[in-house]
């Protein structure tokens, strides 16, 4: 049946939601009794005949754009939910990372909150004793171990609870996105602590939006797309594969007709356009503008958070915008043009994808985000001086410089 | 850790009471959570733990001690009716606070996987600090009303033992009826209130067995409380024994904690789809 060198093996996979169904109230299922034609249930496989293996010791990962059934996928490995459809074996001992600080109570002190997210996570409390010191090290918060995490800055918090997670020792570990939180330099560290762990023998299934962290530490990678298996094979060729595509996608699909987006889509952004003052052909040094028509139900405006990501072709982040940088907040409505704009551009020619994120005031109520929602090209160079189109290939960005001797 | 190898299929349940052993550690970490959170951290939380069942107690006194005058034998009022309260104060926090612990913790619940029962299950500890403080009340005002102590009281853990079962039974069923059915919310606040006025907390059961035509005594004696408050008494104080309808109080414990637990099993595997 199963081959022990597995330490993961998908077989015929699938999921079915209902949509509706599951806020359903006692009347609505009184009703249903009743009335068997009464409402047709709205259903979609957010998984269907996904198979694959995963080796012992191999780390593999998981892409796709919001909506393939990456989220459902990681669900069903770690237990959450059922499937539908088809199994799983699980050979050896397994901890899923799906969110850091899951259970944190922020009355409790970072200490009595290691204690507490790390038996969640499955630690015995011995273990967390044995590693605490270490844990702690970790995290960099020493002298506030005593302290209630709500008092903390969330870049502590993240730290502390990215430190336990980090000290799980499972044969096989599932992580979903959890680096996409935190500081650069924190990042780094826990790609760092990541990458140590796939080099130390472990199974890792790692889903990421990070194409380079993908790259860099999963061998073969699995490329989803409405819930089936487009792609699998070597990590490069795969998203290479993918990339181009979402070049493809981005360049030919109106972001209003787009169906891989994610949030509650009470507002939806249905237009991009790219600018600069002299038409659409985008020229570093001058002036570059944004628009995003929104269009919604209602006629409400919404207090929001707004951030467009910058990504070059090889899916690296380049820069983000956003209303969060400032610390401010918009309000935005049906109809309503949010119009970004960049006085100066200093990015060197080549293509570039944006990312459009809204949510309602915090970036956990996600109103509509949308993964390479357009494609713009920077077609010349004239930064430093307006006719010379020298540039240096490799670089991303233009770094305003003077120079002198003395 | 906590995952060993498995296998995941559709009709592979999440919930084995084997597997519960494992995660025992989990149990009492959530366990001390709640104290931590409750009595703790703040000043204010041991005060309103005492404040709570002292007014109730009170107010018990007033309405059924005085207005109504009821009898309760050799054994004064006041000392009857806390006794009740005892009894009553723990089902009642055990249930309202499993009943609603799942809804609660629903960012865990869909973030990582243990099994879920334990989150309703982990309440039965913390309500012993509720039910501790009112003994504390109960023995000072024995002291005070010179009422000795029976020598049933070598029997008071079969009861304790039963309000445990209940309440969990109870708090499980709604907690798994509260994920699929969000109405069900409404129901806890209102068992609660009711409850403490069905239940002989501040009368005897006799009561109910003299006033009320005997399906209505049936159906009285169908909550698995008023059994249990009756042997609460019986072993504390040695009023008489529980009357033979308490028998339907363990039948309507054992159907609640059968129907609980399959219920639970039931939606388990869904927990994370409905929250």
């Amino acid at each position: 049946m199963s081959d022990s060198n597995f330490a993961i093996e998908v077989e015929q996979l699938s999921k079915l939601y209902n949509l509706g169904s599951t806020n359903a109230t006692l009347r609505e299922s009184i009703a249903a009794l009743f009335n068997k034609t009464s409402k047709k249930e709205e259903s979609f496989w957010a998984l269907k005949d996904v198979s694959f293996g995963v080796k012992t010791g191999e780390s593999i990962g998981i892409i796709g754009k919001n909506g393939a059934g990456k989220s459902t996928l990681l669900k069903i490995l770690s237990r959450i939910t059922l499937p539908t459809e088809g199994r799983v074996t699980i050979n050896g001992t397994v901890a899923s990372l799906l969110e850091v600080g899951t259970g944190f109570h922020p009355e409790l002190t970072g200490r009595e909150n290691i204690y507490l997210n790390g038996s969640i996570l499955g630690m015995a409390r011995k273990e967390i004793q044995a590693k605490f010191d270490e844990i702690v090290a970790f995290s960099g918060i020493e002298r506030f171990l005593d302290t209630p995490v709500k008092r903390y800055s969330s870049g502590m918090y993240v730290r502390l609870a990215f430190a336990v997670a980090a000290h799980l020792e499972p044969e096989i570990l599932i992580v979903d996105e959890v680096l996409s939180v935190g500081d650069a330099e924190f990042q780094r560290k826990c790609l760092g602590k990541m990458g140590h762990v796939t080099s130390s023998g472990r199974t890792v299934l790692f889903v990421s939006h990070n194409m380079e962290a993908v790259r860099k530490m999963c061998s073969r990678t699995v490329w989803l797309e409405k819930g089936q298996i487009k792609m699998i094979g070597p990590s490069s060729e795969v998203i290479d594969a993918y990339l181009s595509e979402l070049k493809e996608n981005a360049e030919t699909v109106r972001p209003g007709e787009r169906s891989d987006r994610e949030g509650s889509g009470v507002l939806r952004a249905q237009e991009i356009r790219f600018s600069n003052p002299e038409g659409t052909h985008l020229q570093s040094g001058k002036p570059m503008k944004v628009e995003i028509d929104y269009r919604g139900e209602g006629s409400e405006k919404l207090t929001c958070i707004a951030t467009l990501g910058i990504h070059d072709v090889n899916g690296r982040r380049v820069g983000t915008l956003s209303t969060k940088l400032t610390r401010s907040l918009i309000d935005l409505g049906n109809g309503d043009t949010l119009t970004w704009e960049i006085p100066r551009l200093s990015l060197t020619p080549g293509k570039y994808f944006i990312n459009i994120f809204l949510a309602h005031r915090t970036e956990a109520d996600v109103i509509d985000w949308l993964q390479q929602a357009a494609a713009f090209e920077v077609m010349s160079a004239s930064f430093h001086t307006e006719s010379d189109e020298v540039y240096y290939e490799k670089d991303i960005v233009f770094i305003d410089h003077s120079f002198r001797v003395s | 850790m906590p995952t060993k190898s498995h296998v995941i299929t559709k009709d592979q349940s999440l919930f084995s009471f084997s597997e519960l052993t494992t995660y025992k550690e989990l149990f009492w970490m959530l366990a001390w959570r709640d104290f931590k959170i409750r009595y703790a951290q703040t000043f204010v939380g041991l005060l309103w733990a005492i404040i709570q069942p002292s007014f109730t107690i009170l107010i018990l006194y007033v309405v059924f001690g005085r207005f109504a005058n009821v009898q309760t034998g050799a054994i004064p009022h006041v000392v009857y009716s806390t006794c009740g309260v005892m009894a009553w104060t723990y089902f009642a926090y055990v249930m309202t606070n499993a009943g609603s612990s799942i809804i609660s913790a629903q960012a865990m619940v869909k973030k990582i996987y243990f099994p879920r029962i334990i989150i309703p299950l982990s309440k039965a500890v913390v309500g012993f600090i509720d039910m501790g403080i009112t003994a504390v009340i109960l023995i000072v005002l024995m002291l005070l009303f010179e009422v000795p102590v029976s020598g049933n009281i070598i029997y008071l853990p079969i009861f304790i033992l039963g309000s445990i079962v209940a309440a969990l039974s109870v708090g499980v069923l709604l907690s798994a009826l509260t994920i699929r059915y969000r109405d069900f919310q409404y129901v806890i606040p209102f068992a609660v209130q009711l409850g403490l006025y069905i239940t002989p907390t501040a009368y005897p059961a006799e009561f109910a067995i003299q006033r009320l035509p005997e399906w209505a005594t049936v159906l009285y004696f169908l909550n698995p409380m008023a059994g249990i408050v009756e042997g609460y008494r019986w072993a504390i104080l040695g009023t008489e024994l529980p009357h033979i309808m308490s028998l339907w109080s363990v039948a309507s414990m054992l159907v609640i904690l059968i129907a609980a637990l399959f219920y639970f099993k039931r939606i388990d595997g869904k927990i994370a789809d409905y929250v």
